[in-house]
């Protein structure tokens, strides 16, 4: 287990199930987690983190579109992309073959590793 | 006797037989004469040398009355033997082909081997079905018996027996009535008044009677007698013939009979009756006679004889007086009768039509003097005349009226069948209506034609019935009446002849029908036993008739079967309405399919008519089996379409169960620990825990691997090989398809399964709209069209149509207005199309039903398809 200054993280997802064990799984990391069923819910309220962790499929704007409004309002919060199939939409899995994300079903170890890298990569291009 | 089935040399010999034995016995007078007459036809119609007849007599005990060729040593030792006692009833022919092998006659074996006989038939004489005797046919080699001699020998038999029981009742009549007449006037004939003077020339004068004025009187009572007199004296020579007896005898005068014996009158077998009659006469006595005599004339009189003697003073007989009394005419109206019960039997065992009318000829021209009688037929067409019997008419003469229109041409008889009324011809030599053939009826013979109509019980002209006499003159009273007769009986012999030949024809027609039809019948009782059948082909029945007939179906079939039929015979029996029921029975360790269909017949009886339909059901069987092949497809398919929304599904809960699980091992890991904090993560590990669990559950029906073989295909082809897998489908839905298949197709690229997939979804899912429709109205139509970049194959139906709003949102899963199914079919079929490069389309017909199409490109276009889709 690597040895963190608590984060502030968000996660964006549509399951409630697994919102709510993701928020409870990085809070016993010591973390502290915001969790936004909805990237427009995330959206309205945008609370200061130094991670996203969001789900590539979700109603209304995906992972890619949020990612991209992000980027374009000059945002560059580091972002964990989660996916179940490996893409926004059924056949997109090529298509975003480059992006990094992490394959539903995921450990806390993948997780960890994955907003470390995350975080590390974006302070380096800063 | 059954007569039907014979062959025309049967039917020809049994015509002769039975004319021969109706004539013989016909002009038998006395038992002897019968079985005389027996005999003879047993002789000639059977060509057997030796026969017999024997009666049983009063005791019971069997004994010989006539025979051919059989020694007295025989008789002898044969005689009382017999199958049969009085009692015995309906007695059948016994036919021993071979004494030799015949265990029961063993203790004749000497006998018959002295006697030579090799083989004999013991043939009962029944009278209402009692026997009363038997004849007897021997021969000298084994001889095997064929159907026909067995049959003459019954006809023979029933006539004879007939003859013998008349004939006995006929001695019972004249004995009783000889009886009567003794008692009351014998005493004055013995006192006969014809005192002859004792002493007077009695004797010397030629006609020897006395003289005087007694005489004179007794001269013209002698003379105006219609009794024939004659007087004999003591040697039996005639002295006296009155007018009656000249006539009769056809002599001018007495001198060509006086002093003759009267005996030698009379035929030699007639003799010895004679002679006993004048030697009683003679002793004083009484004696009496009947016999038949010919007269000049030719006509055979039947005369009733008695025979007295004429005493003088003194009491002793000097003269004898014969009285003899034509009674023909009493006999020929027994002998009438007795032809016109011959007639009606013939009609009633169904002889053959010419036979009767040939006999019935016989029996009228038996009562007349010289005529002689014809039957004409009109035929159907009511037109052409046909010649039905004219067995006394020359030759010539009765072929000429054969196969004539009616009319002139067939003389009298050609009007009466176009009138419909009786045409006397008195004198055929002036008569207008013999104008075409008086020379042929002159020159036989032929003077006057007395013709009456032959109608049928409905009063139509059946034909006619004519006399032909040789002098010209009118008919009698008793001459028309006869006529008459004759034609009522003709006409109940072809009414008869022609409703059996229409019955025959449509039992014949109904034999046809029956041998045509592969269907098994069978009759059974309300109680299900088996009755009757009708089997073509005995392949596939559990049994063979000789089995089940006569026992229940409980018998035959299983429990269950046998319960489910008889229920069906309820309700067949209920209802008046035809009862359906299939089933299937193993038959030789093969599972056969039946379909009977059960109806009431006969008010209380059931007709079940049963069908193998065992190929037809291996094929529905098979079809059955492909479409769940196809179905299964669509299972895989539709996995395939889903299996990313299925990943996704899964993944979810393992996520959250994975996170909470680790984070609880977290919070035990801390202190103090927050045992709530732990509790509730847990519980949130079993809640997706049950999710996952319902997304397996929903995996369930996982699906084999198939795999995708792209070929050329001709549309066509696969829409035909869809069709022949739905046809049972299609008719059970009772949908009439139609097909207008494009010509000139071009192949397409393709897996042939996917594309039937395709097609079978379209055809199930037209159906299904029509499912409510009425069933005359349920049309599909299944069309191919080529067009230059693509082929298209269009489903078309008459149902219910797709909903406004709903066009849109057809091809989407789970979308459907079915109660059954899943709503995949068109999903399925969209994504295969997709897959093919291809589209598909649906809209609402201009009238009513929906049309869906499916657009395929061409094979030498875009080839690049998808593969492995159902991986």
């Amino acid at each position: 287990m690597t040895h963190f200054d608590p984060l502030n993280l968000v996660v964006v997802d549509d399951d409630e199930d697994v919102r709510k064990a993701l928020r409870r799984l990085l809070r016993s990391m010591g973390h502290e987690v915001q969790v936004f069923a909805s990237a427009e819910a995330y959206e309205d309220r945008p609370a200061a983190a130094d991670c996203l962790i969001v789900d590539l499929r979700l109603p209304g704007l995906n992972g890619f579109e949020l990612r991209d409004r992000l980027r374009s309002r000059g945002s560059l919060i580091p972002i964990v992309f989660i996916t179940g199939d490996g893409g926004p939409s059924p056949g997109d899995a090529i298509a975003h073959a480059d992006v990094p994300s992490l394959a539903k079903p995921f450990s806390d170890s993948d997780l960890l590793e994955a907003i470390t890298r995350a975080v590390t990569d974006s302070a380096a291009i800063r | 006797m059954k007569t039907n089935r014979r062959t025309p040399t049967a039917t020809n010999r049994q015509l002769a037989v039975r004319l021969a034995v109706g004539r013989a016995l016909g002009r038998a007078r006395d038992l002897d004469d019968v079985y005389s007459a027996a005999l003879d036809t047993l002789a000639e119609c059977l060509d057997v040398a030796r026969a017999s007849v024997l009666l049983f007599d009063p005791d019971g005990v069997m004994r010989f009355k006539a025979y051919r060729g059989l020694s007295s040593e025989y008789r002898e030792a044969v005689e009382g033997h017999s199958p049969w006692t009085p009692a015995s009833v309906d007695a059948e022919p016994l036919l021993v082909p071979d004494v030799t092998r015949e265990p029961s006659l063993e203790r004749y074996q000497p006998i018959f081997a002295q006697e030579r006989i090799a083989a004999l038939a013991f043939i009962p004489l029944l009278s209402l079905g009692r026997v009363i005797g038997k004849f007897m046919v021997y021969y000298d080699a084994p001889h095997a018996f064929d159907d026909e001699e067995i049959k003459l020998a019954v006809v023979i038999a029933t006539a004879v027996a007939f003859a013998v029981e008349r004939g006995r009742a006929e001695v019972e009549v004249r004995r009783s009535e000889a009886l009567t007449a003794t008692e009351t006037s014998v005493p004055s004939v013995d006192r006969w008044e014809w005192a002859l003077p004792a002493g007077a020339d009695g004797g010397e004068r030629p006609d020897g009677l006395p003289s005087g004025t007694l005489r004179q009187v007794r001269h013209r009572t002698l003379e105006s007698s219609l009794d024939c007199l004659k007087i004999l004296d003591l040697d039996g020579r005639l002295v006296y013939v009155n007018r009656a007896a000249l006539e009769a005898l056809g002599v001018e005068s007495t001198e060509q009979l006086l002093h003759r014996r009267w005996v030698d009158l009379w035929s030699d077998k007639d003799r010895t009756v004679v002679e006993e009659a004048v030697a009683r006469a003679k002793a004083g006595g009484m004696g009496a006679f009947q016999r038949p005599f010919r007269t000049t004339a030719g006509v055979l009189k039947w005369w009733d004889v008695v025979v007295t003697p004429i005493v003088d003073a003194g009491g002793d007989v000097v003269q004898i007086l014969a009285v003899s009394r034509d009674v023909s005419a009493p006999w020929k109206a027994d002998a009438f009768q007795a032809g016109q019960h011959q007639v009606l039997e013939m009609i009633a065992t169904g002889a053959p039509l010419p036979e009767v009318l040939t006999l019935l000829a016989h029996v009228i021209e038996d009562q007349c003097e010289d005529q002689v009688c014809s039957v004409l037929l009109l035929d159907a067409d009511g037109v052409h005349v046909r010649l039905g019997a004219a067995p006394s008419l020359p030759d010539d003469f009765a072929r000429s009226l054969d196969c004539q229109p009616a009319g002139p041409l067939v003389g009298s008889c050609g009007s009466v069948m176009q009138l419909g009324r009786p045409v006397i011809a008195a004198d055929i030599a002036s008569d207008p209506q013999w104008e075409v053939l008086r020379d042929v009826a002159l020159a036989n013979g032929l003077c006057a034609c007395w013709s009456m109509p032959v109608l049928s019980s409905q009063k139509k002209v059946l034909g006619s019935f004519a006399m032909y006499c040789d002098t010209p003159r009118g008919p009698s009273r008793e001459e028309l009446r006869l006529l008459e007769t004759a034609a009522d009986l003709a006409g109940a012999a072809i009414d008869h002849h022609r409703s059996q030949e229409a019955l025959r024809q449509s039992e014949q027609r109904n034999r046809a029908i029956l041998r045509a039809i592969p269907d098994w019948m069978f009759v059974l009782s309300s109680d299900g036993m088996y009755l009757d059948c009708h089997i073509n082909n005995p392949d596939g029945l559990l049994v063979p008739p000789e089995v089940f007939l006569g026992k229940t179906i409980r018998d035959i079939l299983p429990a269950s079967l046998a319960e489910a039929f008889t229920r069906s015979f309820e309700r067949a029996l209920a209802s008046n309405e035809p009862e359906r029921l299939e089933y299937s029975l193993e038959v030789g360790n093969e599972e056969h399919f039946y379909e009977a269909c059960i109806v009431r017949c006969d008010n209380d009886k059931l007709l079940s008519i049963v069908r193998d339909i065992t190929d037809r059901k291996r094929a529905e069987l098979d079809a059955a089996a492909q479409r769940h092949e196809l179905a299964h497809m669509n299972r895989v398919m539709i996995l395939a379409e889903q299996s990313g929304a299925l990943a996704h599904e899964l993944s979810q809960p393992l996520v959250a169960i994975l996170a909470n699980a680790q984070a609880a091992r977290r919070l035990v890991d801390r202190s103090p620990l927050d045992v709530g904090e732990v509790r509730e993560t847990l519980d949130d590990v079993i809640k997706s825990g049950k999710r996952a669990a319902a997304v397996i559950h929903r995996l369930r029906d996982l699906l084999k691997k198939s795999t995708t073989a792209l070929q050329p295909l001709d549309l066509n082809e696969v829409a035909r090989e869809v069709l022949d897998l739905t046809r049972s489908d299609l008719l059970l839905r009772r949908v009439a398809i139609t097909t207008e298949l494009s010509p000139r197709m071009h192949p397409v690229l393709g897996d042939r399964v996917q594309l039937q997939q395709v097609i079978l979804n379209l055809v199930i899912n037209a159906c299904d709209a029509m499912s409510t429709v009425e069933p005359a109205e349920r049309e599909l139509t299944l069309t191919t069209v080529a067009d230059d970049d693509c082929v298209q194959i269009a489903v078309a139906d008459r149902g219910v149509g797709i909903p406004e709003g709903e066009l849109a949102s057809v091809f989407d899963p789970f979308v459907t207005n079915r109660e059954q199914g899943l709503g995949l079919g068109l999903a399925i079929s969209r994504s295969i199309v997709l897959a093919h490069r291809g589209r598909i389309e649906a809209e609402n017909n201009a009238d009513r039903g929906a049309t869906f199409r499916c657009f395929l490109p061409l094979a030498n276009g875009h080839v690049e398809m998808v593969a492995g889709r159902a991986d």
